[in-house]
């Protein structure tokens, strides 16, 4: 019977076990998809061979958008018609992935009516993803999604869907508006979002404190963390409780400060805030004695990626600290600077971090016109291999640089 | 016909915000731990909002979305959040309402857990169940680690945060270089040429030119244009697959799976710290991938028995050192641990601090 | 004299059409492209716009081979029925 799950003797054994299973998925979507059916068949033959089935499509999506839908083809249309076409959509996702009943309703109603009924919540950049659908209904789809209220997100050499922690909506580290800022940047990259013109993607997220819990860091071109520059804030009652309550508050707290500013005599903790790295770790273990000082701003970082190309990369300073403020104009600003120099000079599939490393980081400053400061460094140059751009002449006389 | 709306963005998250957390935006005061997957944000006005985070497989049905929805209009006024790995959050402001959430939810076959000293759920990719690059599954790897540390993810009785992520290529779409522990599928044989398809689909000068170590060069073959690899120089990265779908690495006798370790985000303590490599190569075993699961278990079970109290798997290795490392977990030191790309040298040894 | 961006959009679909086979062009070339042969009369923006124009009206399609490229449309290799 064609509505029948096919038989995955393999498969079922994922099934068993006390963590969720992705395969029981596949088959509560399977009881009203043929594709989500079809699927299953086509997963149990990759687990057989330990092979995939995929083909990647280059083309489709809907008009006009050159991101947000992931073409997929199987390899096995004759054996899995249903999965012949199985395309990705990227949805934008609300900031901090709050949502209403009602609006997860409005997706799964748009999705069963159209795709496979398979999803992620959430892809890893941070869309709402809808597994499964063929070509003739990415259009029909986008005009549900956008009559709901709901856009695509990015794929492809664009701005990828911003995402950002839950920030200030609970959470008390939140050193700035993460999702006021995710909200606004998204808004206004919609056209860089939608309409792939850079040499790769480059992908902005928010966390509210160095805890970084977007993986900023590691995982975004642009890194925007939140971080405060005066004092702790302390309350000594709290410290106290926590001595009494068995803490052991020289070994737990102090003993894992990096910048070894904090000093705790038994009775008082004392902290050495100008030596204070902003790690995080004493609040995080001290919640109630602890909090972020109450100059709070970000601390924007630039470059992170995953291997490919040229090698992974870690994030580093650009703006040791900034103080966002809507529309955050200095911001957009400088960041236009920044994708100018780099369509202009970067190479196919070339990230900005990996472009920062072929040109170097102080051309790139220059170009862009950022000041340098040492907190970009973790330790100035060792090797004495300088490229001075100028050198003096005998007749150069009293003039200046300048020639003035 | 209705015109045609583009670029309208996501809706505005103020639409989605519980009334709790409107009225007490960046007004949070300290959070406590309450119990495995438990919390309480407490705010300057002495409003109390509980959350419960529940563990989930990433793909799931609409059916699925749909429990949850009822959940959430059955105990949080129909609001809910997920996490950036990929847990769903219940947000509650009635704490008798916790238990029973927690039982509906385990009646739904989803344990809470996963905040504080604990692992959370693994960030994936799509492995083969949806993608054209997989050197190994994602869903199926992740299904059999998480049964077989469920008990990290329900219980808090790690020495710190344990954060486990899983790429089905060296693409990372799940970006796991900065992972306690990363699960990463790689190639391990040089791309099979298809000079038929290669002729049609593909520019020969970006496939040469996509080729990080220039293995990659213009010849003909056949009397046609298309490209010859230098198998010797390959370190199977499938950009040029990326580019070219005529350059497919993917081979079932030579795919597998590696393990890396140590890495974190996090700027507590410790900067932030990319993952280094623990096990060269794994082959594929579906669908339990025992092997996998006994090597995570080993490296999880050392490190719990071993670190301080809140000492990351990196900490903890950075301070005894790696050769004491593989001395303790029996992991055998081969000549793939030893860098050859770029900048190699920088993670050599060079001090005489060597533990004995 | 300033261009107009459905001037532009012509003149970037002849790019394309020419190309179409021979090499993949990206946004940025065609901006490129089109900024050295009308150097006082087009500018980045105009270039925008004339893009969006040749991909609004289906002249031309954005693809995906591990980066992004504009090309006429056509039946792409790995497409089944």
């Amino acid at each position: 019977m064609a509505d029948q799950l096919p038989n995955t003797p393999i498969l079922d054994e994922l099934e068993k076990g006390t963590w969720p299973s992705f395969v029981k998925e596949i088959k509560l979507a399977a009881k009203n998809s043929p594709m989500s059916r079809d699927l299953l068949g086509l997963l149990e033959q990759s687990y057989e061979e330990k092979i995939g089935h995929w083909k990647h499509g280059g083309i489709v999506g809907v008009m006009g958008y050159g991101g947000g839908v992931i073409g997929r083809y199987s390899d096995l249309p004759e054996k899995y018609p249903n999965v012949s076409h199985f395309h990705t959509i990227r949805i934008n996702q609300p900031s901090g992935w709050f949502y209403t009943s009602e609006a997860l309703r409005t997706l799964c109603d748009i999705w069963d009516k159209h795709g496979s009924g398979l999803t992620n919540m959430h892809g890893s950049t941070g869309d709402i993803v809808f597994l499964g659908c063929r070509t003739e209904a990415l259009e029909p789809i986008f005009s549900e999604l956008t009559e709901a209220g709901f856009d695509l997100g990015g794929s492809g050499s664009d701005v990828r869907t911003p995402s950002c922690c839950v920030g200030p909506a609970r959470c008390e580290w939140a050193c700035y508006d993460t999702l006021a800022l995710t909200y606004d940047l998204t808004m206004h990259y919609q056209d860089e979002l939608h309409r792939p013109a850079f040499p790769y993607k480059f992908k902005f997220k928010m966390s509210g404190c160095p805890n970084d819990c977007v993986a900023s860091i590691a995982r975004s071109d642009m890194s925007i963390i939140g971080i405060w520059r005066d004092d702790i804030q302390i309350n000594h009652d709290e410290v106290t409780k926590y001595a009494e309550g068995g803490m052991n508050i020289q070994r737990d707290v102090v003993g894992n400060c990096p910048g070894k500013c904090m000093d705790w005599d038994g009775k008082e903790l004392k902290i050495e805030n100008s030596y204070c790295r902003h790690c995080m770790h004493c609040i995080n273990v001290m919640t109630k004695a602890l909090r972020p000082g109450k100059d709070r701003g970000a601390c924007v970082l630039l470059g992170s990626k995953a291997p490919i190309v040229e090698g992974a990369l870690l994030s580093s300073v650009l703006i040791p600290f900034w103080k966002p403020k809507p529309p955050y104009t200095d911001l957009k600003d400088m960041v236009e600077r920044m994708h100018d120099v780099w369509c202009e000079e970067g190479k196919a599939r070339e990230r900005i971090g990996e472009f920062i490393q072929r040109v170097g980081l102080g051309n790139f400053l220059e170009e862009c016109e950022i000041d340098i400061a040492p907190e970009m460094v973790a330790h100035p140059r060792e090797n004495p291999y300088i490229f001075y751009e100028e050198y003096y002449e005998e007749d150069d006389g009293e003039e200046d640089e300048d020639g003035e | 016909m209705a015109e045609r709306l583009t670029d309208i963005g996501p809706p505005h998250y103020e639409k989605f915000l519980p009334p709790i957390v409107k009225e007490n935006y960046g007004k949070w005061l300290y959070h406590e731990v309450l119990k495995p997957g438990v919390m309480v944000h407490v705010s300057e006005s002495g409003a109390k909002l509980f959350t419960i985070r529940a563990g989930s497989p990433r793909l799931i049905s609409t059916e699925k979305i749909r429990n949850y929805a009822d959940l959430a209009e059955k105990y949080c006024g129909g609001h809910l959040r997920f996490t950036s790995r990929h847990n769903v959050e219940f947000l509650l402001t009635d704490e008798k309402n916790i238990d029973p959430l927690i039982k509906d939810l385990a009646d739904l076959g989803h344990p809470v857990g996963g905040i504080g000293n604990a692992i959370s759920s693994i960030v994936h990719t799509q492995g083969w169940v949806h993608c054209h690059s997989a050197a190994t599954d994602a869903s199926g790897v992740v299904k059999a680690v998480m049964d077989d540390l469920n008990e990290y993810f329900t219980s808090t009785k790690l020495p710190g945060k344990l954060r486990i992520a899983l790429a089905c290529c060296l693409n990372m779409c799940g970006a796991v270089h900065c992972s306690d522990i990363a699960i990463l599928g790689i190639h391990r044989r040089p791309p099979k040429v298809n000079h038929d398809t290669l002729r049609k689909m593909c520019e020969i000068p970006s496939v040469s030119a996509s080729c990080p170590t220039a293995a990659i060069r213009p010849a003909t073959v056949n009397g046609n244009p298309s490209v010859e690899v230098l198998e010797d120089r390959c370190m199977f990265c499938a950009n040029c697959y990326t580019v070219c779908p005529s350059m497919p690495l993917n081979d079932p006798l030579n795919d597998g799976i590696s393990i890396w370790i140590g890495g974190k985000v996090s700027n507590a303590r410790h900067e932030p710290m990319f993952s280094k490599l623990a096990i060269p190569f794994i082959p594929n075993n579906p669908p339990r991938w025992p092997e996998v699961t006994t090597a995570i278990r080993n490296i999880v079970e050392l490190w719990a028995a071993n670190a301080n109290k809140y000492e990351r798997m990196g900490e903890w290795i950075e301070r005894i050192g790696w050769p004491k490392f593989f001395k303790m977990s029996g992991i055998e030191f081969q000549k793939e641990h030893i860098d050859d790309f770029k900048h190699a040298g920088l993670t050599f040894k060079r001090s005489t601090h060597i533990t004995f | 004299m300033a261009k107009t961006a459905e001037e532009i959009a012509d003149a970037m679909f002849k790019m394309v059409s020419d190309a179409q086979g021979l090499k993949k062009l990206k946004p940025g070339d065609l901006n490129k492209l089109m900024i050295q042969t009308y150097p006082d009369e087009v500018d980045k923006k105009l270039c925008k716009a004339a893009i969006k124009l040749l991909v609004n009206n289906g002249r031309c399609v954005y693809t995906y081979f591990g980066g992004s490229f504009i090309e006429l449309p056509h039946r792409e290799g790995a497409a089944n029925d």
